[in-house]
């Protein structure tokens, strides 16, 4: 199974295992990753699972919903920012390290 | 194994004058606590609470014998899954914050200022049912696409659905008062349809019309009508607690006028401290365990978000109203996939629009007696009434 790190603004990192066909906001909400609270359950509604994603793989494109929440996000948007929710794992996504952006400064 | 506290003794009254202390109890003592005058059980710590919202085939929002389903039909508050997701998708477009911001913010602002126009001659007035109410009407029946509303209609139909849904006492004129509102309110209905399917717009009832999966002149009028019980309390509530406690804390008013704390942060503490909604049902569909607690199918839970909002576990000082706290994770909107469908209206039409507008035009607002304002309900909870004067 994938393996997805997790890391804080602090710095600390929690490595979690991601199903196939999941999403990555799901795998974090599973393993109590602080920080991602998900409100919505993962209907691009509520921008609490943002991340930043500097790994340069290949990722799905931002959709038009993701685009409009990342503007409502609590911690400042950047062209790394994500919504953990509409990331679908899949096996190239392995090893992947993920920051967690939280309520922002 | 601790003594249960005597839940017993917890009555629907004390509940409704002030329920933050039994609250605060259940959290330290019996947090998923058998509550016989609720016919519950009450889930009171945020990280239950949680756990709740994010397991739905766990704890289905369907409830047998549902008030809510008697008043007003089964909307898709009280559904799941996929026929949850269908009725919401079909009315999720206008009320996204892209259209909120570019289709509805101008609308809301013209209401707020037409409000505040006839207000500031006057020098005096009750906040709740003088602005408040009226504005959170409104702005609703613009939104719904039902521009015969008046305000006023809004209101009394929102209140008839509310009182219906909420109708323990089996009052037989409350029944007969929601009848009547769901049929002038289906009559309404029925005249906005012919119109928004030939010229759509960008109101809820259009979206609703026009979806991908569009849904049926029935299940329209069926789910206007949740929209129209939660779409007036709950702003309404949420503008008079932000307002209740900027007036009440004149050194956290100084701070939002002089702009160092947003009055975003304003609202987010405001439905933090005094959830508009303060509790939701759910049913237990199998058999299953919460904080130690063994619960079998069948049984009611009730969701105290108002409590989770207070947790100390998760946030310092809870009971205090602070428009400096950090930024937490309160639950007024709830979680999962009923997540409230109006929190980005409610942002911006009262963090942007509804507040400073306010606290912006009636200079040297404040309250006639602080100490007389009450505050009632825990279902459903927010200031009665806040009478106030300001310079004219």
């Amino acid at each position: 199974m994938p393996t997805i790190t997790f890391r804080q603004p602090d710095g600390a990192e929690l490595r979690v295992d991601a199903p196939v066909g999941t999403s990555v906001m799901k795998s974090a909400v599973g393993a109590d990753v602080p920080g991602i609270l998900a409100e919505c359950g993962g209907q691009a509604m509520c921008a609490t699972c943002h991340v930043y994603v500097t790994d340069d793989r290949a990722l799905p494109p931002v959709s038009d919903e993701e685009d409009e929440m990342l503007d409502c996000a609590s911690a400042p948007r950047t062209g790394h920012s994500r919504l953990s929710c509409q990331l679908v794992v899949d096996e190239d996504m392995d090893g992947l390290t993920v920051l967690v952006a939280g309520e922002g400064p | 194994m601790t003594t249960a506290p005597a839940t017993a003794d917890i009555t629907l009254d004390a509940l409704d004058a002030d329920p933050y202390p039994v609250f605060r109890r259940l959290r330290a003592e019996d947090p998923v606590a058998w509550v016989p005058a609720a016919g519950r059980f009450l889930v009171t710590r945020h990280e239950d609470v949680l756990a709740v919202e994010r397991d739905q085939r766990t704890f289905s929002s369907v409830e047998e014998g549902s008030l809510m389903n008697r008043a007003i039909g089964p909307t898709l508050l009280r559904q799941d899954g996929d026929a949850h997701r269908r009725l919401r998708a079909a009315a999720e477009g206008p009320v996204r914050p892209r259209a909120v911001k570019e289709r509805w913010l101008p609308r809301f602002r013209r209401n707020a200022d037409a409000l505040v126009d006839g207000l500031v001659e006057r020098g005096r007035a009750d906040l709740v049912a003088d602005f408040a109410g009226p504005l959170a009407a409104a702005n609703l029946g613009a939104l719904l696409g039902l521009p015969a509303a008046t305000p006023a209609d809004v209101q009394s139909w929102s209140q008839a659905f509310i009182d219906g849904c909420g109708n323990y006492a089996d009052d037989p004129e409350v029944w007969q008062r929601c009848a009547d509102a769901v049929r002038t309110v289906d009559e309404a209905v029925d005249d906005a349809i012919p119109f928004l399917r030939e010229h759509p717009d960008d109101s809820v009832v259009s979206s609703m019309l026009h979806a991908a999966d569009p849904l049926t002149d029935e299940e329209i009028r069926t789910n206007v009508r949740i929209f129209l019980g939660g779409g007036v309390n709950e702003p309404r509530d949420a503008i008079s607690v932000a307002a209740y406690g900027l007036l009440t804390h004149p050194d956290q008013r100084v701070d939002v006028l002089s702009g160092r704390t947003p009055w975003k942060a304003v609202f987010e503490e405001a439905v933090r401290w005094v959830a508009p909604i303060g509790m939701y049902p759910r049913q237990v569909v199998r058999d299953t365990e919460l904080a130690g607690r063994r619960l079998s199918a069948g049984d009611r839970i009730g969701v105290v978000v108002s409590s989770a909002n207070r947790d100390e576990r998760v946030f310092d000082d809870p009971d205090a109203f602070d428009v400096r706290r950090p930024a937490g994770p309160h639950l007024a909107f709830g979680g999962g996939p009923h997540f409230c469908l109006g929190t980005w209206v409610a942002r911006a039409s009262i963090a942007g629009i509804a507040l400073p507008a306010l606290f912006g035009r009636l200079p040297g607002l404040e309250l006639t007696d602080p100490d007389a304002v009450r505050m009632a309900g825990w279902v459903f909870r927010g200031p009665l009434a806040l009478d106030t004067t300001w310079s004219s």
